[in-house]
């Protein structure tokens, strides 16, 4: 007597295919909502960051332009070059070579043509005296 | 085979957990459904997050090529302590010694301050600035914090301080251009509303609200950095020279207003504003009033030339130093018998110009004084402005006129003396003097950019020429003037000794020495005023301010590229043709 097959006999469970594919969907659609969650917290974390540095950049920036403009000041200049025992004077009259363009190409016609060593007088004055 | 109690433990556990995972649902929908609201609010009170974005205060910039910066916000730390949390720390000792290494504060009024456990905050130094807040940080004290601040910083100091003005811990400007400005320079506050996480930090994929902060716009002057520091070396020296009390300054681009440099003295540094006395924060340019003596002559002159009423050459009797009028006494400096207009004006003839004055009459005298904005403000852009006094026509006795020639009487800022001037200098125009050049906002759009004004035109174009030519001549051989001169060039001016009024009385110890001038006088470019109160032991213009304003005039042509005229015509000089006419 053959033996009864008792696979046979179990009733198969039906496959919910639009259940398992909604599942799908909803488990896909959670892992890209996390993914661009984290990213996006991410690229806030960034921002965060950078903001930052940009704030400390600004603040140095700031910071340096102040010193500058304290290097540059002519009271400081002043003192520097009195520190180095330089004396500035304004140039003489007789100290002041102009130079005009008269509107002529010819090179020879724009300067003054006589030669340097009439022009720059040799007993000019000295100026850090 | 099943076994019965198998499947109970089964079906016991599922429903205990089912039971769980009910009792988990329900607790989410009523927490995030509603029903306990307070708990709700308070939840998203803590979790949100607000933050004000601080501005940075615009530039104040100065008119040289370079630009350079006159005035920026810089940043600063507040250090503060939780008292609470440095006595739990048991390390107070220690960190108040570590402190006081860094900072300056007192140290009993700190540790007192700190003993006080009730309280959470408690300050330790304001403005501390960044090098040291890094030194600081670095030592990790317990219940030591710090904030961001911003204050307001002068690089150049004193220089240029009463024109600059002043920021109060509110960083709000309390004078000068940080005031009047102060609608451009502030900027716009920017806003963040957001989320915070767990650890307290901002989640920035939730930020709700986000204003971008408006920077403050630059403000540019007209004063260049450079010419002004020599002006302020020159008074510096001297007023030390002289002894002075006080001293001001002014150079003025004639043809447009354009103020180049503006030196009040005593002064002040805008950095350590709350220390400065009223005496330095006074800008003696502007907001001083004093009687100007003889400069005041020119005004008188000019009219009475305007109106034809005489020329240069007009004699008149000076009466040998010595006059009687209306019962009162009026005094030369030096006598003359005679001296026609040309001479009254270059030798500063108190005699001459009253006479003159009187010729012109009261109405007229009064209407061309304020054709010349004596008597009101000239409009510049700095707060605290004078207008100086001249009374009301029905108020002037018989003498006024003869008094308000030679400058007594009458009350003007050496704004206002150096716009009478500059007309002359401008064919006959007055000029609205400015100091903001330009404004520019942070991204480089330009919000204003100011363009010459005239504000009146109290003498026609020859007189005005007739009137450089006389006043040339004050600084020719013989004039009063003479020690403003500038080699290569003309100068033309006006000296003026002023006694003080003191105790209702003229002093005869106190004056006010001043020049008022331009150059070159055939084609003026700038006007200058140098104005001395109390010096010692010399005290006329002549002798006191025309030779600081001829240093100075020296070193500002050179600076300012200004040639001497070649070609114009020239300025007459010498010897003015006499009228047969004597007054």
């Amino acid at each position: 007597m053959a033996r009864k097959n008792k696979k046979k006999g179990q009733a198969k469970f039906p496959l919910p295919i639009p259940m398992v594919m909604l599942v799908i969907a909803l488990a896909g659609f959670s892992l890209v909502y996390v993914c661009l969650q984290s990213r996006t917290e991410k690229l806030g974390r960034e921002i965060k960051e950078l903001e930052s540095a940009r704030d400390g950049l600004r603040a140095q920036f700031v910071q340096e332009q102040c010193e500058w403009a304290k290097l540059q000041s002519p009271s400081r200049l002043d003192q520097a070059l009195k520190a180095h025992g330089l004396v500035m004077t304004w140039p003489g009259r007789d100290q002041i070579v102009r130079v005009r363009y008269d509107g002529s190409l010819d090179p020879s016609r724009r300067f003054d043509s006589r030669p340097a060593s009439r022009v720059a007088r040799s007993d000019r004055i000295v100026m850090n005296d | 085979m099943t076994d019965p109690r198998g499947s109970t433990r089964i079906f016991i556990i599922a429903a205990c957990l089912g039971v769980a995972m009910v009792g988990l649902v329900v607790r989410l929908v009523v927490l995030h459904l509603g029903g306990v609201e307070q708990d709700r609010a308070t939840v998203a009170k803590t979790r949100t997050f607000k933050q004000t974005l601080a501005v940075p205060r615009g530039r104040i910039l100065d008119g040289s090529p370079t630009a350079g910066i006159l005035a920026l916000n810089v940043g600063v730390k507040d250090v503060w302590v939780d008292p609470a949390q440095l006595m739990a720390s048991n390390r107070v000792s220690e960190t108040v010694t570590r402190l006081k290494s860094l900072l300056d504060f007192d140290t009993a009024e700190i540790t007192a301050r700190l003993c006080k456990t009730n309280s959470r905050f408690a300050y330790i130094a304001r403005q501390v600035p960044e090098n040291c807040a890094d030194v600081l940080a670095k030592l990790k004290l317990p219940g030591v914090f710090m904030n961001d601040a911003s204050i307001r910083s002068y690089p150049q100091n004193q220089m240029l301080c009463h024109v600059l003005g002043s920021v109060n811990n509110d960083g709000v400007g309390t004078g000068g251009i940080e005031q009047l400005m102060e609608k451009f320079l502030k900027g716009s506050q920017g806003l963040i509303e957001s989320r915070l996480d767990g650890h307290r930090r901002e989640m920035v994929d939730r930020r709700t609200l986000e204003i971008p902060p408006k920077d403050g716009a630059d403000v540019a002057l007209t004063i260049d950095q450079n010419l002004q520091f020599m002006v302020e070396k020159a008074i510096d020296l001297a007023m030390e020279k002289n002894r002075s009390r006080a001293a001001f300054a002014i150079i003025e681009r004639i043809r447009t207003g354009e103020i180049l440099a503006m030196v009040s003295r005593p002064a002040f540094d805008p950095n350590h504003y709350r220390t400065a006395r009223d005496q330095q924060k006074l800008n003696r340019t502007i907001s001083y009033t004093y009687e100007p003596g003889s400069t005041f002559k020119v005004s008188v002159i000019a009219a009475a030339l305007n109106e034809g009423i005489v020329t240069p050459g007009t004699m008149f009797d000076t009466e040998n130093g010595r006059w009687l009028y209306q019962k009162k006494i009026l005094r030369d400096y030096h006598s003359y018998p005679h001296l026609n207009v040309a001479d009254i004006l270059k030798k500063s003839s108190n005699i001459g110009a009253a006479k003159i004055a009187i010729m012109l009459g009261d109405a007229r005298m009064s209407r061309y004084l304020r054709l010349f904005n004596i008597g009101s403000k000239m409009g510049i852009d700095l707060p605290g402005e004078e207008g100086g006094i001249l009374a009301p026509l029905p108020k002037w006795s018989a003498i006024s006129s003869s008094r308000i020639a030679i400058g007594q009487g009458v009350a003007v800022t050496g704004l206002q003396m150096l716009g009478v001037l500059c007309a002359i200098a401008n064919d006959g125009m007055v000029m609205k003097p400015y100091l903001v050049k330009e404004i520019i906002a942070a991204d480089g759009t330009v919000l204003l950019r100011r363009q010459p004004e005239v504000i009146g035109r109290p003498i026609r174009p020859d007189t005005a020429a007739l009137m450089r030519s006389l006043l040339a001549r004050v600084c020719e051989e013989g004039g009063t003037g003479v020690k403003a001169r500038v080699e290569g060039f003309r100068v033309a001016g006006k000296t003026g000794t002023a006694q003080k009024v003191i105790g209702g009385h003229y002093s005869e110890t106190d004056y006010m020495a001043s020049f008022v001038g331009f150059l070159p006088a055939e084609k003026p470019d700038i006007g200058m005023i140098v104005v001395f109160d109390e010096p010692q032991p010399l005290h006329t213009g002549g002798a006191v301010s025309a030779p600081v304003f001829g240093e100075i005039a020296e070193q500002a042509v050179r600076y300012l590229g200004i040639m001497p005229v070649e070609g114009a015509a020239p300025v007459p000089s010498g010897p003015v043709p006499e009228s047969n006419e004597t007054f």
